[in-house]
């Protein structure tokens, strides 16, 4: 069935499609069909092309160096991009553009967005995101991390952690206490923070597919300028929730586009495997086949909803269920598709990417194990899914929520959190 | 449009979801099934001429309004949502039958009836070895001259017992390469004997319907009748999403008021997300239900592989969320009194019809050219 697109967008496409034939090699199958030690090079002459071509920020204004592309383009951009298996940016540019550049757009002073949204476009500067701490994770308000002014700077003390790409950055957005003595999502400020300094000390962590993509960023003394805040002082809890309200829109139709890929793969090896006559085999396959097609279906929905003047709410909540939930079951198979195989796995890696492995990349038991360990990630990082089942239940269907412990001062709170612990 | 209802959809769903908890609350339906007719004759008469349910798809030159298959599937979701019981379903699926392969002829004799509500139509196609009844079939057609007769045994008619017409799949040496073709038989014929049944569902009547040398009449040539069982499937999905509404509504606002522990139950994580989760399985069939309609109204050919992933993902749905209302009530869930197992009993009839999940997944599985 053809889901019509209007037809600006339809021409916008072949625009995209003319792009993506041009300036990508002839050759092209996606990152994963380059050799290894190719895909840094080509990574950042490929970012360098994209902001010649106003292709790196499609939805910001023209004016801080964007396409001013409307949302139906934006789709339809990212899904060209997700077809072609070809890099929309760097690790850092889903913080930098995804996430900080679009809060500067909409909650930034202009000094913040003329500074900041140039750098962050150009490259100059990487972002990362420094919500999570030892302490606060799922309950993100509880972080500890302090600021405290001193003159015209702000002083920083604390520990974030799980931070992505921290250690590619230069720069980080992050929360921290200004306010012990207020309710805990009170006295949260939203700072951007430079790491290149004396206290601020990036340690990887390493995941448990053996990866180090994230990391622990310790602030001792560490300092920046008194205005570099997002909003107000104290209201960071609101900077910080709209951030991650951004982008949910664009994402909806790629999803199904991006794990499709996935199951073509899945599909091949089965089939090499002689599998695909297997009643139980087939069964699964079909049920993956059933629940891509699910995520596409509620992708056009959602596009449809949002050409409709709607913003993505708490909706996406059941998104992210579905795909994560899925992302591990699709590769549970892939396990049991391999059998003995996975055990001593063989083959082209993945290169250690969270969600799925690079376009291209050889349909080998390696790269099918990496994925199948990845996908335990979804379900916890942004939201677990007994976080977003609480989403579900308390917003969409109205449920009350559980009696909560933690009203009263901050500081109150982390004392006898503290005591607890000791005791 | 992109891929949503327009307003006049939603306006229709809405006028007539009132219209049906209005006139057509569970302790009717209760009633009216207990019947031995098993449907409400006065509410059926309001839903064909007050509301002209049963000729909305139907063309304008027999008497319907021509308007695709969406607004039917709305009507399926809503009364799949009430329990309604009514013939409007058998008779939707039988006029699809006549429809896409009725001569004119047939189509002139039998759609204006269905149109007007006056001719009960429905569907006689399942047997106890195929659940779809459009493929190995005993229902056997024997010719001698101008004249047909029908023998062998269908079951799960839906109003079999008082449909004025059936329109039955037969196999025999008429019935082309696919091995089934579709006949109209009379509800007063000789040699017809139907009996309804008792049934798991209580608030769909089904019958047993015998036919021993009975006459019937080809409806237009052989074909492939697997495109029926296709559009089954697409509507059929759509009542069950309106099933699992219903049960979600029953468990949430029942997690709201009832109380334990000095807390209404829905505040304790484990009822919350057994409610999250069929809300998520509800969505995802939702969107497939409807996007299998919508391929079925514009007769694409992404219909032999949407049609059975939406009838599966729609029977996990329904069925999962029926049992955890079940759950979520307590001992009052558990009861005969309660409504609760009557959308259960619903979901599980309806989840195995024209063949459970497994067997839609092996057709989707079929289409891929797994
Ligand atoms: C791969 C990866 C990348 C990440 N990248 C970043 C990043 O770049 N920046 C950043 O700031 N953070 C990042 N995170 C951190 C992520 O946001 C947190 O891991 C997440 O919020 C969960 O917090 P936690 O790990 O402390 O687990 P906890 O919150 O301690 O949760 C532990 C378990 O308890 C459950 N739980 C917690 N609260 C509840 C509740 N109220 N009801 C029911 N169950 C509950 C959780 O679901 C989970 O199963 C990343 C995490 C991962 C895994």
């Amino acid at each position: 069935m053809d889901v019509d697109y209007p037809p600006s967008a339809q021409e916008f496409r072949s625009r995209v499609k003319a792009f993506l034939g041009e300036h990508l090699p002839a050759d092209w199958t996606g990152m994963g069909g380059l050799p290894e030690d190719e895909r840094e090079a080509f990574r950042v002459q490929w970012r360098r092309t994209l902001g010649e071509h106003s292709m790196l920020a499609v939805s910001w204004p023209e004016q801080y160096g964007g396409a001013g592309l409307s949302l139906v383009e934006q789709v339809v951009l990212a899904e060209e991009f997700a077809l072609a298996g070809a890099p929309q940016g760097s690790e850092n540019d889903s913080f930098g553009i995804g996430m900080l550049g679009n809060t500067l757009i909409h909650l930034g002073t202009e000094e913040q967005k003329a500074h900041y949204l140039p750098k962050i476009l150009s490259g100059e500067q990487r972002w990362c995101q420094g919500y999570s701490e030892p302490e606060a994770g799922s309950d993100l308000a509880g972080i500890r991390t302090s600021a405290v002014l001193d003159g015209d700077e702000w002083v920083i003390n604390g520990q974030k952690t799980w931070t992505s790409a921290g250690h590619l950055a230069d720069h980080i957005f992050l929360l921290a206490r200004t306010d012990a003595d207020a309710p805990k999502h009170r006295g949260i400020t939203f700072l951007l923070v430079p790491m290149e300094q004396p206290g601020v000390e990036v340690r990887p962590i390493r995941n448990l597919a053996g990866y180090s993509l994230f990391n622990e960023v310790f602030f001792t003394d560490a300092r920046t300028a008194r205005s570099e805040v997002v909003g107000e002082v104290n209201d960071g809890w609101r900077v910080a929730m709209a951030l991650l309200g951004f982008e949910r829109g664009v994402t909806a139709t790629t999803d199904a586009i991006r794990f499709r890929a996935e199951l073509d793969r899945l599909f091949a090896l089965a089939r090499e495997r002689g599998l695909t006559s297997d009643a139980r085999v087939r069964d699964r396959l079909a049920w993956c086949h059933s629940r891509v097609e699910v995520m596409r279906f509620r992708g056009l929905q959602a596009l449809t909803r949002s050409l409709a003047g709607q913003r993505p709410g708490p909706e996406s909540a059941i998104s992210k269920i579905i795909w994560s939930e899925y992302a591990q079951a699709y590769t549970e198979l892939a396990m049991e598709i391999l059998g003995p195989e996975a055990l001593v796995p063989s083959g082209q890696r993945t290169g250690g990417l969270l969600q799925m492995p690079e376009a291209g990349t050889e349909n080998s038991p390696l790269s099918w194990v990496e994925t199948f360990l990845a996908a335990r990630a979804g379900t916890i990082y942004a939201g677990s899914s007994q976080i977003q089942r609480n989403i579900i239940g308390e917003v969409l269907l109205g449920l009350p929520k559980e009696p909560r412990l933690d009203a009263g001062p901050f500081r109150e709170l982390a004392a006898s959190r503290s005591s607890q612990a000791r005791g | 449009m992109f891929f949503a209802y327009d307003a006049d959809q939603e306006e229709f769903r809405a006028s007539l979801r009132r219209f049906l908890s209005d006139r057509a609350p569970l302790e009717a339906v209760r009633r009216a099934t207990a019947t031995d007719r098993g449907y409400d004759v006065e509410l059926w008469r309001q839903m064909s001429t007050q509301l002209g349910l049963p000729g909305l798809h139907l063309p304008e030159e027999h008497g319907g309004s021509g308007t695709g298959l969406i607004e039917p599937s709305i009507v399926l979701e809503e009364t799949g949502r009430a329990l309604t019981s009514s013939p409007y379903a058998a008779g939707l699926l039988a006029s699809l039958a006549v429809l896409r392969f009725g001569s004119t002829q047939s189509q002139a004799d039998l759609l204006p009836g269905i149109a007007s509500g006056e001719l009960v139509a429905t569907l006689a196609t399942a047997e106890v070895g195929s659940p779809a009844g459009v493929g190995g079939l005993e229902t056997t057609a024997t010719s001698r001259g101008d004249s047909v007769t029908l023998t062998g045994t269908k079951v799960l008619v839906e109003h079999g017992h008082t449909a004025d017409v059936l329109v039955v799949s037969a196999t025999g040496a008429d019935a082309g390469p696919t091995g089934a073709r579709l006949y109209v038989v009379s509800g007063d014929a000789p040699g017809l004997s139907r009996t309804r049944s008792q049934a798991l569902d209580l608030t769909r009547p089904v019958a047993q319907v015998m036919l021993d040398a009975t006459p019937a009449v080809a409806l237009g040539e052989p074909g492939d009748l697997s495109p029926l069982v296709d559009l089954g499937c697409a509507l059929l999905s759509a009542e069950m999403v309106g099933g699992t509404a219903a049960c979600l509504d029953m468990a949430v606002a029942y997690a709201k008021d009832r109380y334990q522990f000095n807390r209404p139950i829905g505040s304790f994580q484990a009822v919350k997300h057994r409610c999250a989760d069929m809300l998520v399985a509800l969505d995802g069939a939702r969107a497939a239900a409807q996007y299998a309609v919508f391929a079925a109204d514009r007769g694409s050919p992404e219909l032999a592989t949407v049609a059975p992933l939406a009838k599966a993902e729609a029977s996990e749905a329904y069925t999962s969320a029926a049992g955890s209302t079940v759950q979520v009530l307590g001992g009052i869930g558990f009861t005969w009194e309660h409504d609760a197992h009557l959308y259960f009993r619903r979901a599980w009839a309806d989840a195995a019809l024209l063949g459970g999940p497994a067997a839609q997944r092996a057709r989707v599985a079929d289409a891929l050219g797994l």
